[in-house]
C-alpha cells in the first residue's frame, strides 16, 4: 500500500458476473449510470468508445472483458466507476462498466489477506488482496495496475511478461 | 509572500540572463557595438541589484565583478575579445545554475562559483596593467573630441547681398568645412509671392557650429560680406554641442516647426548641462531606461502563464456553450433568438482569435539557446559553422514552442555533428570552409512550417539502406523510393552515428524527435542530397486547442475533419461507390481514388442512394473519404482522448457537440496512410 499518513481502509464492492471484486474508494471519484457511449473506430473490443463527462472526455473500458468474463450486456444495474488511475506517475481518469455496484465496506488491513500465489485465475500482480466478508470472497484489485495495461490480459495464462505502460524513457 | 517576491526576481533575472545571453552573441559578431555593450551591462547592473534586493547574495556579488568587467568595457578602456566573451558566456551559464539552486549550492557549483570569479578577477588585474597604454592610446582621441568648440552664428544677410554675386548658400558651405555644422534658415520674412523679388534674398540663417578653429577663422568666412550682412558670432560652449542627442533633437524640433532659437535659448540649454560628459552619459542612459519602460509599457505586459491557460479554457468553453445555443436557437426557430445566437457566435469566434493570438509567441524566443548551442558545439567538435535564421517572428502557440525547443536541439546537434563536415573536408569538397545552419520558419495556411537547412554532407542513401538490411528492418528486395530510404532515419532504434559521440547519437535518435513533434500535432520530413546539404520540414498547426472543422456523420457517431485539409464535397451515389472499380472515382474529370469509410471503420455497407464523399489532401495528392453525412461547418474545441487511445492513430481527439455528444476529430493524414498501409498488405497476400 501507499505510505501515506493515513490509510484509507474503505472499499467500493462491484460485481462482474457472480464475481465479487473491491476497489478502494481512493481510487473511484465517481459513480455514474450508463450513459450514451460514442465508440471510437478501429479500437481493441475492451476499450468501449468515450464518454461526456461533465465537459471532459472520459475513456470508457469493458472491465468484463479485461477479466475475460464476455462483452458487458447493459441492464439497469450496469454502472461506470470513474477511476484515478496513476498511469506511469500521472494521474488520468478512466471509466470502468461494471455490471452493478454494491456497497462501500470498511475492511481492517488486518482481515485482507494476501492473495493466493496458485490456484487462482487471475495474475496476482493485479490483486492487493482477499477480504471474506459474510462467507463471500472478495478480491481486492489493484486499479492501477489492471487499468494500466493496454492489450495485457488479467489471465494467468497469458505469457509471463509483463508489460505495464509504453513509454519507456 | 517572501517566496512571491523570489518567484518575481527569478523570472525577472532568468529574462536578464537570456538578454545577455543574446547580446553576447550578438557581440561576439559586432564585438564594438555600443548599445549592445551598454545593455550588457545594463542587464547585469540590474540582476546585481534586484539579487541584492532579494538575498541572493552569490547571484549579486558575482555579477558585480562581471559588471566590472563592463564598466571597463563600456568605457573603452578594454575590449571584448574571445577570451572575455568565452568567460562571460560561461559565467552566464553559471548564473543561471545559480539562480535554480538558490540557497543551498552543491560541492560542484561552488568550485565552479570560485574558480570562474578568480578568472574574472584575473580579468580586470590583467586588464589594469594594460590601462595606463590604452588610456595613452584613447586619449587624443577624446582630447581631439574635448578641443572642439560650439558657435553660435546669426547670419542675416541684407535684401540686396546677391546683387553683388554673393551667394550666401556658399557662405555656409564654408562654415560646414569647418567642422560639424547645423544650420536654420528662418524664413518669415519672406513675402508672398506677388511681392517677392527673386533677386532678393530674405532668408536669415542660424548656424551651430561646431569646430577646431577660432572665432576668427569663422569670422574670415564672412569678410567679403562683412557690409552686407548682420553678422554674430557667438561662443556656446567648448565642447561638441552638436554630439549631444538631446539638443539635436532640440533644434530639429524648432526646425520643423519653422521657429528660431535664438542666443539666450541656447544658452540656457548649455547651462543646464552642467557637467556635459557625466551629464550627457547619464541622459542618455536615463532616456534609454525610460524609453524601454515605455516600450515595455505599451507594447506588452507581462502576465502569469497559468492566467492565460485559464483564459483559454474559458473560452473553449464558451465556445462549446455558444455551439448549443446555436443549436436550441436553430430548434426552437425565433427570429429574435436567432439573431442572438448568430451574434454571440460571431463575438465568441472573434474572441477565440484574440484569446489564442494572445498565447502566440514568436520562435525568435527559443533562438537563443539555438545559437548558443551552434556556437559552443561547433568549437567543441573543431567546426566552422553560422548559423542564421528567417523569419523568427513567425508566431507559434506557447505550448507549441515549449514542446518544440529539445526536438530542435536534437536536429541541431545532429546537422553540426553528422551533417557539417570538419573546414578541411570541406575544403577538399569544394565548398566553403564555414558551413551554415539556416532555420526558417514561414506560414502556410493554417500551418507553421520550420524548416532546418544545413550544407553539410548530406544523407548516404545507400549506408542507411545498408544499414536498415543489417537491423532487420527491411530485407534485400524490399524496393524502396529514395524518400522511404530517408524516412527509416525516424524509425525507433535506428541511428546511423558510426561512432557514438557525446553529441548524438546515443540510440535515442530521429524517433523521439519525430514522437515529440507528433505530439504536439506535427509532422516531420527530410530531404537530403549528397554533399549538398539536408533539410528537415517541420509542419505544425498553429493552435492545439480549436480548429475549425466540417462536421460529419457515420452510422450513429459524429466526426471532425479540419477544414485545413478539405479540398472540396461531393454528393455521390450510393450504387456507383459501390461499383467504383479499384477504389477510384472519377470526379470533375480527375481519378481521385477514395476510401469508404464504413468498410474501414468495420461498419456495415449504408443502405441509402446519396453519401458524400469528401476530398481531402493527402501529401501531394487528392484522396477521397467517403461517409454518411456532411452536417456542416464546426469549431472543434479539441479535447484530448486520453493516453488509453493513445494507439488510435486517426482519431486526433475529441470535441463535444452543442447538445452534450461527441464527436471525434479525424487525422485524415494518419487515418489514409493506415488505410493505404493496410489495403497493400491484403493485395499483397492475395
Amino acid at each position: 500500500m501507499k505510505a501515506g499518513a493515513t490509510v484509507i481502509t474503505s472499499y467500493l464492492t462491484f460485481k462482474l458476473g457472480d464475481e465479487m471484486f473491491g476497489a478502494n474508494v481512493a481510487k473511484v471519484l465517481n459513480i455514474l449510470e450508463m450513459t450514451k457511449i460514442t465508440k471510437v473506430p478501429k479500437a481493441p473490443n475492451y476499450m468501449k468508445g468515450v464518454i461526456n463527462l461533465r465537459g471532459s472526455v472520459l475513456p470508457l473500458i469493458d472491465t468484463r472483458i479485461k477479466f475475460d468474463l464476455g462483452e458487458t450486456v447493459y441492464t439497469t444495474n450496469t454502472c461506470i466507476l470513474v477511476l484515478d488511475i496513476d498511469l506511469n506517475g500521472e494521474a488520468v481518469h478512466v471509466g470502468a462498466l461494471v455490471d452493478s455496484v454494491q456497497e462501500v465496506l470498511e475492511i481492517e488491513e488486518a482481515h485482507i489477506q494476501p492473495p493466493p500465489s496458485i490456484g487462482s485465475k487471475y495474475r496476482s500482480e493485479f490483486i492487493e488482496g482477499m477480504a471474506k466478508i459474510n462467507d463471500e470472497f472478495i478480491m481486492l484489485l489493484n486499479m492501477d495496475m489492471i487499468f494500466n495495461t493496454a492489450e495485457l490480459s488479467l489471465l494467468r495464462e497469458s505469457s509471463g511478461e509483463i508489460e505495464v505502460g509504453e513509454e519507456k524513457e | 509572500m517572501m517566496d512571491n517576491f523570489k518567484r518575481k526576481f527569478i523570472e525577472e533575472a532568468t529574462e536578464h540572463i537570456q538578454d545577455i545571453e543574446q547580446a553576447l552573441l550578438e557581440l561576439e559578431q559586432n564585438p564594438s557595438d555600443k548599445p549592445l555593450i551598454e545593455r550588457v551591462f545594463r542587464a547585469m547592473h540590474s540582476l546585481k541589484g534586484s539579487g541584492a534586493m532579494f538575498g541572493f547574495e552569490k547571484i549579486s556579488e558575482f555579477t558585480h565583478n562581471l559588471e566590472t568587467v563592463y564598466d571597463l568595457v563600456r568605457n573603452e578602456e578594454m575590449v571584448i575579445t574571445s577570451d572575455l566573451l568565452n568567460l562571460t558566456l560561461a559565467s552566464v551559464d553559471h548564473l543561471s545554475a545559480l539562480l535554480k539552486e538558490d540557497a543551498d549550492l552543491s560541492e560542484a557549483l561552488m568550485q565552479q562559483h570560485s574558480r570562474l570569479m578568480k578568472q574574472i578577477d584575473e580579468f580586470v588585474l590583467a586588464d589594469s596593467s594594460k590601462k595606463n597604454a590604452a588610456v595613452e592610446l584613447t586619449k587624443p582621441n577624446i582630447e581631439s573630441e574635448a578641443d572642439q568648440k560650439t558657435y553660435y552664428i546669426l547670419f542675416q544677410p541684407n535684401e540686396d547681398i546677391m546683387s553683388n554675386g554673393t551667394n550666401p548658400l556658399f557662405l555656409l558651405d564654408e562654415l560646414y568645412s569647418l567642422g560639424e555644422c547645423l544650420s536654420i534658415p528662418i524664413t518669415k520674412k519672406i513675402p508672398s509671392l506677388d511681392e517677392f523679388d527673386p533677386n532678393k534674398c530674405y532668408t536669415t540663417w542660424e548656424i551651430f557650429l561646431s569646430t577646431k578653429s577660432d572665432i576668427n577663422s569663422i569670422t574670415d568666412v564672412f569678410i567679403f560680406v562683412e557690409d552686407d550682412c548682420e553678422l554674430r558670432v557667438n561662443l556656446v560652449c567648448d565642447y561638441n554641442l552638436l554630439s549631444t542627442p538631446l539638443f539635436v533633437e532640440k533644434i530639429e524640433d524648432v526646425r520643423n516647426k519653422q521657429q528660431e532659437i535664438g542666443l539666450s535659448q541656447v544658452q540656457d540649454f548649455v547651462a543646464n548641462m552642467v557637467s556635459p560628459e557625466v551629464k550627457q552619459l547619464q541622459k542618455s542612459k536615463d532616456e534609454k531606461s525610460i524609453q524601454g519602460l515605455k516600450d515595455q509599457t505599451i507594447s506588452s505586459i507581462r502576465v502569469a502563464s497559468d492566467k492565460l491557460d485559464q483564459l483559454m479554457n474559458l473560452v473553449s468553453e464558451l465556445v462549446t456553450t455558444q455551439a448549443r445555443l446555436s443549436l436550441y436557437a436553430e430548434t426552437d426557430g425565433r427570429p429574435e433568438l436567432l439573431n442572438i445566437a448568430e451574434n454571440v457566435q460571431k463575438l465568441s469566434r472573434q474572441l477565440r482569435d484574440n484569446a489564442f493570438s494572445i498565447v502566440l509567441i514568436p520562435i525568435e524566443n527559443m533562438l537563443t539557446r539555438f545559437q548558443r548551442l551552434v556556437r559552443d558545439l561547433s568549437k567543441e567538435l573543431k567546426k566552422d559553422v553560422v548559423f542564421e535564421a528567417e523569419g523568427t517572428d513567425t508566431e507559434l502557440d506557447k505550448t507549441i514552442i515549449e514542446n518544440l525547443t529539445d526536438p530542435l536541439m536534437h536536429i541541431l546537434r545532429n546537422s553540426l555533428d553528422h551533417g557539417i563536415e570538419t573546414p578541411q573536408v570541406r575544403i577538399e569538397k569544394g565548398k566553403p570552409a564555414q558551413g551554415k545552419i539556416l532555420l526558417k520558419a514561414f506560414y502556410s495556411g493554417a500551418n507553421v512550417i520550420i524548416q532546418i537547412f544545413d550544407d553539410g554532407s548530406g544523407i548516404d542513401t545507400n549506408f542507411i539502406r545498408t544499414k536498415a538490411i543489417q537491423k532487420g528492418l527491411i530485407s534485400h528486395e524490399t524496393p524502396l523510393t529514395k524518400k522511404e530510404i530517408l524516412d527509416l532515419i525516424f524509425i525507433p532504434g535506428f541511428s546511423t552515428a558510426a561512432n557514438v559521440t557525446d553529441v548524438s547519437g546515443r540510440g535515442v535518435g530521429m524517433d523521439v524527435v519525430k514522437r515529440k513533434i507528433a505530439d504536439i500535432r506535427g509532422e516531420v520530413e527530410v530531404e537530403s542530397e549528397i554533399n549538398i546539404g539536408t533539410t528537415l520540414t517541420i509542419k505544425l498547426p498553429l493552435t492545439l486547442s480549436i480548429i475549425d472543422g466540417l462536421l460529419v456523420k457515420i452510422e450513429e457517431v459524429y466526426y471532425v475533419i479540419p477544414l485545413s485539409v478539405i479540398d472540396k464535397i461531393y454528393a455521390i451515389e450510393h450504387t456507383k461507390l459501390m461499383k467504383a472499380f479499384n477504389n477510384t472515382i472519377v470526379l470533375d474529370g480527375e481519378q481521385i481514388p477514395f476510401f469508404y469509410l464504413r468498410n474501414e471503420f468495420g461498419l456495415s455497407e449504408n443502405n441509402t442512394t446519396h453519401e458524400q464523399i469528401i476530398v481531402v489532401r493527402y501529401e501531394d495528392k487528392r484522396v477521397g473519404l467517403a461517409l454518411d453525412n456532411v452536417i456542416g461547418e464546426y469549431q472543434a474545441v479539441l479535447k484530448p482522448l486520453g493516453k488509453h487511445y493513445k494507439k488510435q492513430e486517426i482519431i486526433s481527439g475529441a470535441t463535444i457537440l452543442g447538445d452534450g455528444t461527441i464527436a471525434l476529430v479525424m487525422d485524415t493524414n494518419k487515418a489514409i496512410k493506415q488505410f493505404a498501409y493496410k489495403t497493400l498488405i491484403t493485395e499483397d497476400s492475395k
